[in-house]
């Protein structure tokens, strides 16, 4: 087989040739999916995540309900075929429970849920495929499904994972694959565009202080870019969804004189 | 399956116009109809073999369908120290994702998903459908093929989704080829592994002599996908009949479903050049039917199965052509 | 018959970016849209999560946006509206959102003690109170004890119904009524669900077509497709009788009309899923054309039959 690969090479390219700061090619799909309100398909590279959103909708059960506001309740799970190795993650498994709760914390401050007391807001979290940054697509995807199911949000959330590689603290490593993520201290960061604010940061390994903030600007630039993709993504859709209508409601229009009878 | 709520009204009214001469459905169907499938081999390329089944989603805006994820995945294990089994052995898992029940409770969702599970497991470990080519070193190492099926949407008609999609999978499956590889340690002691001879025989099944002394293993070629995995004829398909006996009618849409009281699932195997064997029935739900309708049920149901199982042959091949001009344009476009 | 096809493939919406560039947003924040200038919804434009719209001094925030640091930001992806001095940013595929007098579809999920919770495809469950229904014996009935305990004799889960919304509950849950004899218990049909923002406000939204189908087009997207019921055979204000409404029996209901009621079905479904919005002159339309071109009924929903019927029923 190959000898090991290198996570950086001389010329200053990583092994599957990006530059330190670009992207793994992205996609976006919002079409419906499995008669959920709104669904996204993501994929940053060879990673793909698919959310599908229900609600708000009447809570399950009723331990569940808030008086005041609705309940977001998160599920992941993972399949089984994602990653080389065969793994089968059960509901219980510690890892997908932290990205539970992480995407939780993630969304709780900004989906408004104090318009809709008493419901419930399921976010459904299926991973199908696994090159490194599986909580940096389950949030966008996220972002992208409650939007398409017109769940209020005070901004989009974008989030990108980032690291440092010994070679050059200087240029942080963004969007990593897995390969990336076994070898380098990674971060991944959810920004809202408009604010700059942060509503996510994760870091498992140790950072040097001064290379930790270096990694934060970086990040922030690349929040702004991700925030631009997914705005085109939901506007081509609602466009789509526009067109369509009006052209219904163009009909309509003449027709709706003549009036409708018992 | 988890049932929809109907009114008793909606369930008479279906009931009423399934039983009438005409026998019409409630999107025109006639009674052995099948929604629009579709399929497609190849979705996870970190697995074996996969594939992708959606029966009755035709318009990508359209919502919904009976959609199922399959794949295969090929590991080794030791059959003296671990739990590999002589020639192989075969676990299938279904998970159902919360977004195909979102009114059911988590609880009834494991037990859904246990259902599936053993009903699955059941048909497809069965020794008669076992594959020649699981095992990789007589008595030392063999194949777990591990056959996973996620449930992502489910519309009505689960069961033949989970078999038809299972089959498209183990279609897909290629098992890496392997050679037996045998280590002389050259005077030294093997630990640091750095004075080690190896040696490489073909392993052949009819020489008994040489088996004893094979003790590992290793791939051909690490970038060759392998062959395919054998027997992928025999891997069966199901048939549910919905039954007002002694009517019936396929493929379910969800109000259908709970509007009849009784199912009959059939799982046929049809091996080339040999008649289709029942490898499996279910019968399920809250009703009876007479012991003598049952064989003629079983006969319709081979029908029925017989011309799902050229159908779906088709789509296969038709699949693998596709994917091979996929790749064969693609590095034409890398030279 | 048995048929394998491939998935369907989505547009690819990347593909539009570059005609109406207007409609997208420019790269750069923008605030004060020059929302003089808007006058028909024909050039309404698009917004997302976050995008700031305006200023809050000049105008007043509505639904679908909130304020901060005297911005008016939209909070979900739709058509920014400007009636005078309000703006509201409208979504384009939402759950339900009801109004007073709005007219559904539900159905019951649960049974308590003097009322029923009804499914309507909103936030929350609506609720249907045992003293907002039509009770046996006369309009103005007392309600008794017994009626209490036989709640099932009227609604029980599952039972699909037709209601108007009378008011809502603290929590935002919609209280719905039955007392007009328009209203009650649903059968001899079938139900279909589209998304609730293809369904407009109008001035009635019981139908009836030519072919002898009945139409409700519930506000909340649930639509009730059934045989016709003639005018004179409802009930009248006297002699109410409770086991004709509260029955669970359909009619007897003969080849014709069943088959005009599939026709349709697959019509609404064909139109919802090219995301048309409903009203009962393009169904007519529709409908006649199913007929014209002579389709046969289960290839309706067929891709490219769709797509001829959406291309005769929108070019006139």
């Amino acid at each position: 087989m190959s000898s090991r690969i290198e996570i950086l090479n001389d010329g200053g390219f990583r092994s599957d040739g990006r530059l330190p700061s670009e992207l793994r090619s992205l996609a976006f799909d919002l079409s419906p999916q499995a008669g959920a309100d709104g669904s996204a398909m993501v994929s940053h590279g060879l990673t793909q995540v698919l959310v599908s959103v229900f609600g708000p909708r009447e809570a399950k059960s009723r331990a569940q309900t808030m008086h005041n506001r609705a309940a977001l309740n998160v599920e992941v799970s993972v399949a089984p075929f994602s990653t080389s190795d065969r793994r089968r993650r059960g509901r219980g498994d510690k890892r997908v429970q932290e990205i539970v709760a992480m995407i939780k914390s993630t969304f709780e401050p900004v989906v408004q849920t104090a318009l809709y007391p008493r419901s419930q807001i399921d976010i459904f979290v299926h991973v199908l495929q696994q090159d490194g940054g599986v909580l940096q697509a389950s949030i966008n995807a996220t972002t992208l499904a409650l939007t398409a199911a017109g769940v209020p949000l005070l901004d989009l959330v974008c989030a990108i994972t980032a690291g440092v590689h010994s070679t050059s603290p200087d240029s942080p490593l963004l969007d990593l694959t897995t390969l990336e993520e076994n070898d380098c201290p990674s971060v991944t960061v959810a920004v809202m565009p408009r604010s700059g604010k942060l509503t996510l940061v994760s870091l498992e390994t140790r950072v040097h202080v001064d290379v930790f903030k270096g990694i934060l600007e970086v990040v922030g630039e690349a929040g702004k870019v991700l925030s631009l993709e997914m705005k085109r993504a939901v506007l081509a859709r609602t466009k789509m969804l526009k067109d369509a209508m009006g052209a219904g409601l163009r009909t309509a229009e003449f027709a709706e004189d003549a009036g409708g009878d018992e | 399956m988890a049932t929809i709520s109907l009114s008793k009204s909606e369930k008479a009214y279906i009931q009423s116009s399934l039983k009438a001469s005409s026998s019409l459905r409630a999107d025109g169907r006639r009674p052995h109809d099948y929604r629009g499938i579709a399929l497609e081999t190849g979705v996870a390329p970190l697995a074996n073999g996969s594939a992708r089944l959606n029966i009755g989603k035709t318009n990508h805006e359209q919502s919904g369908g009976t959609e199922v994820l399959a794949a295969t995945k090929l590991e080794v294990e030791d059959i003296e120290n671990g739990d590999g089994v002589e020639g192989g052995r075969i676990v299938c898992s279904v998970s159902c994702s919360p977004s195909a029940y979102p009114h059911v409770s988590y609880a009834a969702l494991d037990d859904l998903q246990y259902d599936y599970t053993t009903l699955v497991q059941d048909i497809l470990a069965h020794p008669s459908l076992h594959p020649p080519n699981l095992s990789i070193l007589r008595g030392k190492k063999s194949w777990l093929l591990a056959l996973d099926l996620v449930v992502l949407s489910d519309s009505g008609n689960i069961y033949d989704a989970l078999f038809m999609a299972a089959r498209a999978a183990l279609w897909d499956t290629k098992v890496p080829r392997t050679r037996s590889v045998e280590y002389r340690a050259n005077g030294s002691r093997p630990a640091g592994g750095n004075d080690m001879d190896v040696d490489q025989e073909k392993q052949s099944a009819l020489d008994t002599r040489q088996v004893k002394t094979a003790t590992d293993f290793e791939l051909e070629d690490y970038w060759d996908e392998g062959e395919p995995l054998g027997g992928r004829d025999k891997w069966p398909v199901c048939i549910t009949l919905n039954l007002f006996p002694p009517l019936y009618y396929l493929d379910a849409a969800l109000q259908e479903e709970a509007a009849t009281p009784l199912r009959l699932l059939l799982m046929f195997s049809f091996k080339s050049q040999a008649p289709a064997s029942l490898q499996g029935m279910r019968l399920m739900g809250t009703d009876d039917i007479d012991l003598s309708l049952v064989s003629g049920l079983i006969k319709e149901g081979e029908k029925h199965a017989g011309e799902l199982f050229v159908a779906i042959n088709a789509k296969l091949k038709e699949e693998d052509i596709r994917r091979t001009e996929k790749a064969r344009r693609r590095f034409a476009a890398v030279r | 018959m048995i048929t394998f096809t491939s998935f369907p493939v989505a547009p690819d919406p990347y593909l539009a970016r570059n005609d109406d560039a207007a409609d997208y947003l420019p790269d750069s924040d923008y605030m004060d849209v020059d929302l003089e200038e808007e006058s028909d919804a024909g050039s309404s434009k698009l917004t997302c999560p976050g995008e700031s719209i305006t200023s809050s001094h000049a105008f007043m925030r509505g639904h679908g946006t909130y304020v901060e640091n005297e911005e008016v930001i939209s909070s979900v992806a739709g058509l920014i509206e400007r009636v005078n001095k309000l703006v509201t940013v409208r979504a384009l595929r939402t759950r339900y959102n009801p109004e007073v007098g709005d007219l559904v579809v539900g159905r019951i999920t649960e049974v308590q003690p003097r009322r029923w919770k009804v499914d309507a495809n909103s936030r929350q469950d609506a609720v249907l109170m045992l003293s907002s229904v039509n009770l046996p014996g006369g309009v103005q009935r007392r309600k008794l004890e017994s009626d209490e305990l036989q709640m099932r004799n009227f609604f029980e889960e599952g039972d699909l119904l037709v209601a108007e919304v009378q008011a809502f509950f603290a929590d935002g849950a919609m209280s719905l009524h039955t007392r007009s004899l328009k209203y009650g218990k649903l059968r001899n049909g079938q139900l279909v669900t589209v998304p609730p923002i293809l369904v407009r406000r109008l001035k009635s939204h019981f139908y009836t077509l030519p072919c002898g189908v009945d139409l409700i087009l519930g506000l909340n997207g649930y639509i009730w497709v059934s045989k016709h019921v003639k005018e004179n055979e409802q009930e009248g204000e006297e002699g109410f009788d409770a086991e004709a409404v509260y029955s669970n029996k359909n009619d007897e209901i003969d080849e014709a009309t069943r088959t005009a009621i599939s026709r349709v079905t697959n019509i609404i479904r064909v139109l919802a899923t090219h995301s048309i919005p409903l009203t009962d002159t393009l169904l007519l339309e529709a409908y006649e054309w199913a007929i014209e071109a002579d389709v046969d009924l289960k290839d309706l929903l067929q891709e490219d039959i769709g797509d001829a019927l959406i291309a005769a029923v929108t070019n006139r």
